[in-house]
């Protein structure tokens, strides 16, 4: 009997094509299906991947999920850079109400988050940590959301823009507060310090130096919106690597290019690019790998304080937005509806925990459960209460 | 049913301003408009700022005015205050007769009763009415004056369209037409012109017959380029763009002014059927060419150019703009017209130097709200 050695061992290995088209396939059915619920596509993508993650059926193994991290940096990034050219300082300059009611939205979270936990006993700075991170809505749903539903007025414009602002107010929260935790373990300043600063600096300053480019490449290419296009996606997917590779944060760098790319674009030359189908593909993909990542599994122990977390931060940002919104120029009923809408959490916050935990291991055994458990439940239901809030608000777009 | 036509103080007049409201960060239309009146609603300014038939259209009424320097002083302090409000909720008040790339199956309509059930009745004509223009309204002290003029102004309504023109593009497309926003009103059944009646009573027959036949509920059915408004007591001229700014609004009132003075007060001509016949053709000319526009006189069958025309009209009118201390105005208007330049001109310059249709929604709104630009 002649070797049959061209033929391949069973069953096939799972290449990363084979795991990127499986992965747009299943979450394609998983969104449809959500549809026919009335739920958003993403909360289908989410349930996909729970299905076929660790916690369901395994076929995405641990292994799987790092390998697939590629994706979810280029879709994260995406996301990251339009949200980004959302935050519009204008904007804050005229409406300071405006201005005020985003640094409430923050601040107010983070304390509400935080008393509630030191009045449960937890120690000062693991509840600050928890709380730091609770300050960020999830970019990626809120904005996919409202892509979704192509919602538009003033409480999606207003939803996105306080989305930017926290999740810029969370990491550099969590950020600063990585040092007090090396601190506690008895390590000194000068060991502590470096890190949070390199992070930090190195973010802002790669996307300075990104969105100066990205500029000086637009203007040279000229108002052609196909172009433009591919050179924002080029230029994006770069930051992404560029950021992990330099161990910087993709959240913070490319937001810093979307930012900047909006407000240093005094002569106009960046076109408003839509990401369209091409980016739809990644987010199915960010949305099948955030599901698969969820941990239910300490969910019973921690049940009760992760519901505390979820309500004691809605009522943080509900109150700040209830206090200033009007003032801002929200019309009357919004207000809850806009808090309400930012209300999700997702990948954002479970990178943040990674790292607080990379970093101080016993951080993660008391208070990750807590946190993650919090981003199970509001990864479920926080596109939901997006979607109801811009739906009442009469935002959404017509049916088509 | 009898329309009344309500006295009014002859030669008075008001404008209302159709104004796109636009997104601060692609300069697409935006649908804030009920936020935008709600928050116009707690501030004082003079007129009155209502809704129009989708989202994202206001409309600016101005009080009425004798003369064209308190118009135009009015018009300013509201272009303020509307831009000012527009800019605390983050968005843009823009002039001219059409959004240069919004499309129309985007738009939705206003919650109104009535604009409900223009939408039932009109299907996507309903949507694509998303056009702004300019409406002026000229008192008169009876309505078989209002008759009269509506017909002596028919002439002159290419000249009200190559001034105003400010409608070049249209769902991101150069229409090569100076005003492409007329096109969108010709497509409902009672756009037109009001028939060729010579009295009030005559008028009143007319629209009761219509009313009888259950084609018209009120005067609001006619789309007609000037119809008359009893309620108000005046003639209301409906075929201008809405300019790029305010300070063209004021202008093009005071034009309209002078020529009511002018008819009212010599009666130079008799109402004839020959006003009609040449109607469409200059009307599609001006809408078209704009200035270049091949013009026909009705009473005398001579082709002219339509700039010369308005040129030759502007001139004749200089003694009635003295009594209507108008003077400064209508030179304003003879020296554009002598330069053939328009708002479509300036707008297709824009795109020109800028080469995108969202450069030119910024720049016609930075214009609109009085701002500066860096490029």
């Amino acid at each position: 009997m002649p070797e049959l050695n061209f033929l391949p061992s069973l069953p096939p290995a799972l290449t990363p094509p084979i795991l990127f088209g499986l992965l747009l396939l299943m979450g394609l059915l998983g969104g449809e299906v959500a549809r026919l619920f009335a739920l958003p596509r993403i909360t289908g993508y989410l349930l996909v991947g729970v299905l076929f993650g660790p916690v369901g059926l395994g076929v995405l193994s641990s292994q799987l999920i790092k390998e697939s991290r590629v994706f979810v940096d280029i879709s994260l990034g995406l996301i990251l850079f339009e949200l980004g050219r959302r935050l519009d300082y204008q904007w804050l300059r005229r409406n300071r109400w405006l201005f005020a009611t985003a640094i409430a939205e923050s601040a107010f979270a983070f304390c509400a988050v935080y008393f509630g936990l030191r009045y449960f006993d937890y120690p000062p700075l693991h509840a600050a940590l928890a709380a730091a991170i609770g300050i960020a809505t999830s970019p990626a749903v809120v904005l996919l959301v409202a892509h979704e539903l192509r919602s538009e007025g003033q409480l999606t414009e207003r939803m996105l823009l306080l989305t930017a602002i926290n999740s810029v107010f969370a990491f550099f929260s969590v950020t600063m507060l990585l040092p007090f935790l090396h601190l506690e373990q008895q390590a000194g300043w000068a060991e502590t310090l470096p890190q949070p600063l390199y992070v930090m600096l190195g973010s802002l300053l790669t996307g300075l130096v990104v969105s100066f480019f990205v500029l000086r490449f637009a203007a040279w290419l000229g108002k052609r919106e196909d172009r433009q296009f591919i050179m924002l996606v080029g230029m994006i997917v770069f930051t992404a690597g560029l950021a992990r590779s330099l161990n910087l944060s993709v959240l913070v760098t490319l937001l810093t290019v979307g930012i900047l790319a909006r407000n240093l674009d005094f002569r106009h030359k960046l076109m408003a690019v839509q990401f369209g189908h091409g980016g739809q593909l990644f987010f199915v993909i960010l949305f099948v790998m955030a599901g698969a990542g969820l941990r239910f599994d300490v969910l019973p122990q921690v049940a009760f304080i992760a519901g505390m977390y979820i309500v004691l931060r809605f009522l943080g940002k509900a109150l700040a937005i209830l206090v200033f919104g009007r003032l801002s120029g929200l019309r009357p009923g919004a207000a809850g509806l806009l808090s309400i809408s930012l209300l999700p959490m997702s990948g954002l916050a479970i990178v943040m925990v990674q790292d607080a935990s990379s970093l101080y291991p016993e951080f993660g055994a008391k208070l990750s459960a807590v946190v993650l458990s919090a981003v199970a439940i509001l990864e479920l239901i926080g596109p939901l209460a997006t979607k109801f809030a811009l739906k009442q608000a009469g935002e959404a777009g017509e049916r088509r | 049913m009898t329309l009344e036509f309500t006295q009014s103080p002859a030669f008075t007049m008001g404008v209302e301003l159709e104004l796109q409201i636009l997104k601060s960060h692609d300069c697409n239309l935006a649908r804030d408009a009920a936020d935008l009146l709600a928050r116009l609603g707690k501030v004082k300014h003079p007129g009155e700022v209502k809704p129009e038939i989708t989202e994202s259209m206001i409309e600016l009424n101005s009080s009425i005015h004798e003369r064209y320097t308190t118009l135009a002083d009015e018009l300013r302090t509201v272009r303020s205050v509307v831009a000012r409000q527009a800019e605390l909720l983050n968005l843009r008040i823009a002039g001219g007769g059409s959004h240069p790339f919004h499309q129309w199956s985007d738009r939705r309509i206003y919650p109104t009763e009535r604009f409900k059930h223009l939408l039932n009745l009109y299907g996507y004509l309903a949507k694509q009415f998303t056009v702004f223009g300019q409406h002026i309204h000229i008192g008169c002290s009876n309505g078989d004056d209002a008759v009269y003029l509506i017909h002596m102004l028919s002439r002159h309504i290419p000249h009200f369209i190559a001034l105003s023109a400010s409608s070049p593009f249209y769902q991101g497309e150069d229409t090569s037409f100076v005003s492409s926003r007329l096109n969108a009103i010709s497509a409902f059944p009672l756009s037109g012109t009001m028939p060729l009646v010579e009295s009030w009573d005559e008028f009143n027959a007319y629209f009761e017959k219509m009313h009888r036949y259950k084609i018209v509920e009120s005067m609001k059915d006619f789309y007609w380029d000037i119809r008359p408004k009893p309620e108000y007591g005046t003639i209301e001229i409906r075929v201008c763009d809405t300019p790029l700014t305010v300070d063209k609004a004021a202008l093009l009132a005071a034009f309209a002014q002078a020529l009511a003075h002018y008819y009212l007060i010599e009666r130079p001509r008799e109402a004839t059927p020959d006003l009609y016949l040449v109607y469409n053709y200059n009307r599609f000319q001006a809408c078209r060419f704009g200035f270049a526009a091949n013009f026909i006189n009705p009473y005398d069958q001579q082709h002219a150019n339509l700039g010369d025309d308005l040129i030759a009209t502007l001139k004749k009118l200089a003694p009635h703009a003295v009594a209507l201390e108008s003077s400064a105005a209508l030179n304003q208007l003879l020296d554009e017209t002598a330069t053939r330049r328009n708002d479509s001109s300036w707008l297709r310059e824009q795109l020109k130097k800028s080469g995108s249709l969202n450069d030119v929604a910024r720049l016609q709104s930075n214009l609109w709200m009085g701002k500066p630009d860096r490029a």
